[in-house]
């Protein structure tokens, strides 16, 4: 990640989209590797869209059965023209909708996610200051929420895009919309959250790179 | 191009293929009220990906593939070989776990046979050639009537079931007992019929040696591979019955 504040245009930092793991042929014999290579995405994705580590866990869970009865019942041409991980992304969202549905209203982010301890292990440039990073837990937690609070299918573009790293094709794909329809998902989500976070975000991000910042200002 | 398509455009202009990347450049130059937009977008994106990623716990994966086992495992096919044996051809399914059906086959083909026990088991079957763990637990029951129980798996069976089979398992060879008798072997006197429903269902005949429960009046009832088999099984073992 380079210099934060300066270009309008978001090529200052990338979005990492994580590696495509590539499976040859996907199948029930293969499903330990496929489990080991998806768990943690899924997870993380299930995460965010819930806010609740117990109920993530359980929708990874659910949706790797399902993954795996479907792909029992699938004949060989159809295993080799799956698409994987869109494919699981699209179970995972199922299995999450399925849950948040009957159990509304939602927990919206109840226990505090980034939890100030990880963010203290994490190895950061720099010696940041204790206060700082306390800040920073409180403002990743104000993220959360915020994320949260997108009405569920703002929140799934929002996270497939931004969180994720996935282009509007994957995502149209996972989400079986139009491109058109993810683009203004995104669009909408992305207004939202600026209603929501407005006045934090400029001092999250400042805060995060103050010497790139001071730099821009000239 | 007006500030609200402007806006819209933000999150392709990121990806750098917009065609109207000139324009939209164009109208941020000067409009200021765009490039505070672009600005905040920006910084929101980069909050999201901000987010510290949460590990999920050690124990999930091992949870996952516990639970894939315990509850879909119907889903992969069993094995299926041929074994000769001294009351005619036996069709063996069999997986890692171990056996998990016998079939005699009475005359009706290898197709029908086959069929018969796709069914009983709600799954494929995989001609192979049986391993030398299966043709041996064969063996072992011909020639000593007894059976080695960690090679036959009834672990689908209903937990009833499992159990009646095992009560059966410990009619020695060359005896008989009643399916009362094992149904208050269960602590469940009255349940006999349900004890005859479950040795009808056994999957693994022979191997749980269903042939050796018999009715109150010492009648052999009935048996998977008709009554003249049961009959010649328990003569193979010892057992005549006496006639009155």
């Amino acid at each position: 990640m380079s210099a934060l504040a300066a270009p309008i245009i978001g090529d200052h930092y990338r979005v990492t989209a994580p590696a495509t793991v590539s499976h040859p042929v996907p199948g029930p014999e293969t499903f330990e590797s496929i489990v080991d290579d998806y768990q943690r995405r899924l997870y993380g994705f299930a995460l965010r869209m819930t806010g609740n580590r117990e109920d993530a866990e359980e929708i990874v869970q659910d949706a790797f059965v399902r993954a795996y009865r479907a792909l029992a019942k699938m004949d060989p041409q159809q295993r080799a023209e799956l698409r994987l991980q869109p494919w699981l992304y699209t179970i995972t969202l199922n299995v999450t909708r399925n849950r948040l549905r009957s159990k509304r209203p939602t927990n919206v982010a109840l226990d505090a996610l980034a939890d100030p301890d990880a963010l203290l292990n994490e190895t950061q440039e720099g010696p940041d200051q204790p206060e700082q990073i306390v800040d920073r837990a409180a403002d990743m937690v104000l993220v959360e929420q915020a994320l949260l609070q997108l009405p569920m299918h703002l929140r799934a573009a929002a996270t497939l895009r931004f969180i994720e790293g996935r282009s509007h094709p994957e995502i149209a794909e996972i989400l079986n919309q139009p491109i058109g329809t993810v683009k203004s998902h995104v669009h909408r989500a992305v207004r939202i959250l600026r209603r929501i976070l407005g006045p934090q975000v400029g001092r999250i991000v400042a805060s995060d790179r103050p010497a790139a910042a001071e730099e821009e200002e000239s | 191009m007006r500030c609200c398509d402007v806006e819209r455009l933000w999150d392709e202009m990121r990806e750098g293929v917009e065609p109207r990347r000139e324009h939209v450049m164009a109208h941020l130059r000067g409009c200021p009220e765009c490039q505070e937009v672009y600005r905040e977008n920006e910084g929101i994106a980069y909050c999201l990906t901000c987010l510290p990623p949460v590990d999920p716990p050690q124990s999930m994966v091992g949870k996952i593939l516990d639970h894939i086992k315990t509850t879909v495992k119907i889903a992969t096919p069993d094995s299926i070989a041929t074994v000769e044996s001294p009351i005619g051809r036996l069709y063996v399914a069999f997986r890692h776990s171990g056996i998990t059906a016998i079939a005699l086959d009475r005359g009706d083909g290898e197709e029908a046979v086959l069929a018969k026990l796709q069914r009983r088991l709600g799954r494929g079957l995989i001609p192979s050639q049986a391993p030398q763990w299966v043709t041996d637990t064969v063996a072992a029951f011909f020639r000593t009537h007894k059976t080695d129980l960690e090679k036959v798996d009834i672990s689908e069976l209903t937990p009833f079931e499992q159990s009646a089979l095992r009560a059966a398992a410990t009619i020695p060879p060359g005896e008989v007992r009643s399916y009362t008798w094992i149904a208050e072997k269960l602590g469940q006197p009255t349940a006999a019929r349900a004890v005859g429903r479950a040795m009808a269902r056994n999957p693994v005949a022979l191997l749980y040696p269903c042939h050796r429960v018999v009715d109150a009046t010492g009648a052999l009832h009935q048996y998977a591979y008709g009554v003249e088999v049961k009959a010649r099984i328990l003569a193979m073992e010892g057992y005549h019955p006496v006639r009155r």
